[in-house]
């Protein structure tokens, strides 16, 4: 999206490395585009810090504050030096009737917001911890258009990771992925899962999902 | 189906008999419909409960709208019930029309914002997350984490945003408490003088935001703390660092001091809660545990180093307990570092002994066995370390 200069006079804010955009429950009034740096959105769970996601440029955070104020769901710290672009709840209409090309952005992104909140949500819904696994495996499998099912994939993804998608503990994850590796439907890598047929997971999640309220 | 005849550029008009379907669901496509005349039933499942839920499209309105802009699959089957018309909308055509119609972007906004809003409600719910929290309480735990953690930075946002939103609730004397000690550099009284430059010990060999297993010191962010507060963040908390340089200010602040008032009554109740902690423990009920010491620790029960030595040797037992030994870690080496003066650094440091211990890392095991062994007074723990030294040696 281009804005021109003026806006950024207007609405540019800077955050240096490290330095809290917002926090977690804090009342939120704001949304902001990225224009240059990343953010990264964290969550402390359990009394420990979660990185739940980085950001960079075009993006958009704190989109939830747009039409109501609402405590924050989570951090947003800066990572490296930071320009934003700060949007008061108040100044929505006439930042619109000014920039319907930013509205039609927004309906993108809260249109991937919810499919992406629901789709973990179907995650989270399974119960057995084996197929949960499998679930985000597939999830970000789904993510990558480009990736070919029909063969083995590789999954730039941690185990801590897989573990943040699924709600459930590093050690169960760790087990869980130790015993596939075993029976060798994936390859596991420090940064890495290798998927032997992901479309075998894909079989067993669905047919688990169509039992589930049966 | 009749076949769709051009209007508006892009934008086609079509015909369906009664019982067509549109489109099913995870079908993809780029289509966005616009409902004209007749009638059109969207039929979903529930995520939660499986349920089919049925919804009548309005005529004027869009459907297939969400699905057509993320580029995911239809998460409904649209179908019409008698003669119905509707438009049919590529992306573009559908981008030209609602760039010059921003009331329908703000309506479609508040549609999605508020589904989004539920989903994330029911994501907490899955997730065990309570509902009923209260942001204010919320906010001080958040700034007491990374109080205990060492990042004064982010503490002192959390303690800041907490005075200026919630002023006159439950946690703000504690919470201008901490700003005063961070403020003045008082923030662990008494840390005993350790030896934090051992390289990372990583069992795991992971993790980029924390380094399992170390006992780093964030000397650093400690010592570039004062002058951050300083020179950043002057806008958030003019008002607050004016009050803060106000004597007679803080002077009515102390009337709310926790460090007298909640006293003993105070600490009673916490020896309940730990005794309660202790046989959840011995009952291998960890989860439970470990939510008790947290509450004595949200609670602002830990008035004293001894106190919250004692929490987080609990939380730390629990973590460790339950496999996570990177929080166990964390937890051992906030009493080290934070709370020096308690009683509780000795078995902390045998518990990280224990911990290398049953990593196979019998080198670091010993060597805090014996800081552990070595700290006055001689008790119990200093035996069982010194049998441990002896054991692995």
């Amino acid at each position: 999206m281009i804005l021109d200069d003026n806006f950024f006079e207007k609405f540019g804010v800077e955050y240096a490395p490290n330095e809290i955009i917002f926090c977690e429950f804090e009342p939120g009034n704001e949304f902001y585009f990225i224009q240059a740096g990343r953010v990264k959105i964290v969550k402390v769970i359990n009394n420990r810090e979660k990185t739940l996601d980085v950001l960079g440029t075009g993006d958009v955070f704190g989109e939830m504050s747009i039409l109501e104020e609402e405590p924050r769901s989570a951090t947003a710290i800066a990572m490296d030096r930071v320009k934003l672009l700060k949007f008061h709840r108040d100044n929505f209409d006439t930042l619109l009737q000014g920039n319907p090309q930013l509205a039609y952005k927004l309906l993108l992104i809260f249109s991937k917001r919810i499919y992406d909140a629901k789709r973990r949500l179907m995650i989270l819904l399974l119960e057995e911890p084996q197929l949960k696994v499998m679930d985000v495996l597939i999830m970000l499998a789904e993510q990558d258009p480009h990736l070919d099912v029909q063969n083995e994939i590789s999954l730039p993804v941690t185990a801590q990771q897989v573990a943040s998608w699924a709600g459930m503990a590093d050690t169960e994850v760790q087990k869980q992925l130790n015993h596939l590796n075993q029976i060798d439907k994936i390859v596991l890598y420090a940064d890495r899962i290798v998927v032997r047929n992901i479309r075998d997971f894909q079989r067993m999640v669905t047919s688990r999902r169509k039992n589930m309220y049966s | 189906m009749t076949n769709g005849s051009a209007n508006q550029g892009g934008i086609v008009t079509r015909q369906y008999k009664s019982g067509s379907i549109i489109y099913f669901e995870n079908d993809k496509s780029e289509y966005i419909y616009i409902l004209k005349a007749g009638r059109v039933i969207l039929t979903s499942i529930k995520l939660d409960t499986g349920e089919e839920v049925k919804e009548d499209v309005r005529h004027g309105e869009f459907f297939g709208v969400k699905s057509a802009l993320g580029r995911y699959p239809r998460e409904e089957t649209a179908q019409t019930i008698g003669e119905t018309t509707v438009l049919v909308l590529r992306l573009a055509d559908f981008e030209r029309l609602i760039l010059k119609n921003v009331n329908v972007v703000r309506k479609m906004l508040r549609v999605f914002s508020n589904q989004l809003r539920k989903i994330h409600k029911m994501v907490r719910s899955a997730l065990g997350e309570g509902d009923n929290v209260s942001p204010a309480q919320e906010l001080f735990r958040i700034g007491e984490y990374y109080y205990h953690a060492g990042v004064y930075k982010q503490a002192m946002y959390a303690y800041k945003k907490y005075m200026e939103h919630y002023p006159d609730t439950e946690y703000a004397a504690q919470a201008m408490q901490r700003i005063k000690e961070i403020n003045s550099g008082q923030v662990s009284p008494g840390s005993v003088n350790m030896d934090f430059s051992e390289p990372a010990v990583s069992p795991k060999g992971d993790s980029h935001d924390m380094s399992d297993f170390t006992l780093e010191s964030e000397h650093e962010e400690a010592a570039d703390f004062n002058g951050d507060v300083e020179d950043s963040k002057a806008s958030i908390s003019d008002e607050m660092d004016d009050f803060l340089s106000d004597d007679a200010g803080l002077g009515d602040l102390d009337d709310f001091s926790f460090d007298e008032p909640a006293g003993k009554k105070g600490t009673k109740s916490a020896e309940q809660k730990f005794a309660e902690a202790d046989t959840l423990f011995k009952n291998n009920k960890l989860a439970e545990a470990l939510q008790l010491y947290e509450d004595v620790l949200n609670s602002g029960q830990g008035t004293d180093d001894n106190i919250l030595g004692r929490i987080y040797l609990g939380m730390g037992k629990c973590h460790g307990r339950l496999g996570q030994q990177k929080a166990a870690m964390e937890n051992y080496s906030t009493i080290i570092k934070q709370y020096g003066s308690s009683p509780y650094v000795k078995n902390a440091f045998f518990e990280i002994a224990a911990m290398f211990e049953s990593a196979r890392q019998k080198d670091k095991a010993v060597l805090y066995y014996k800081k552990a062994a070595t700290m006055p007074p001689r008790d119990a723990v200093s035996e069982q370390a010194m049998m441990k030294i002896k054991q692995l040696q």
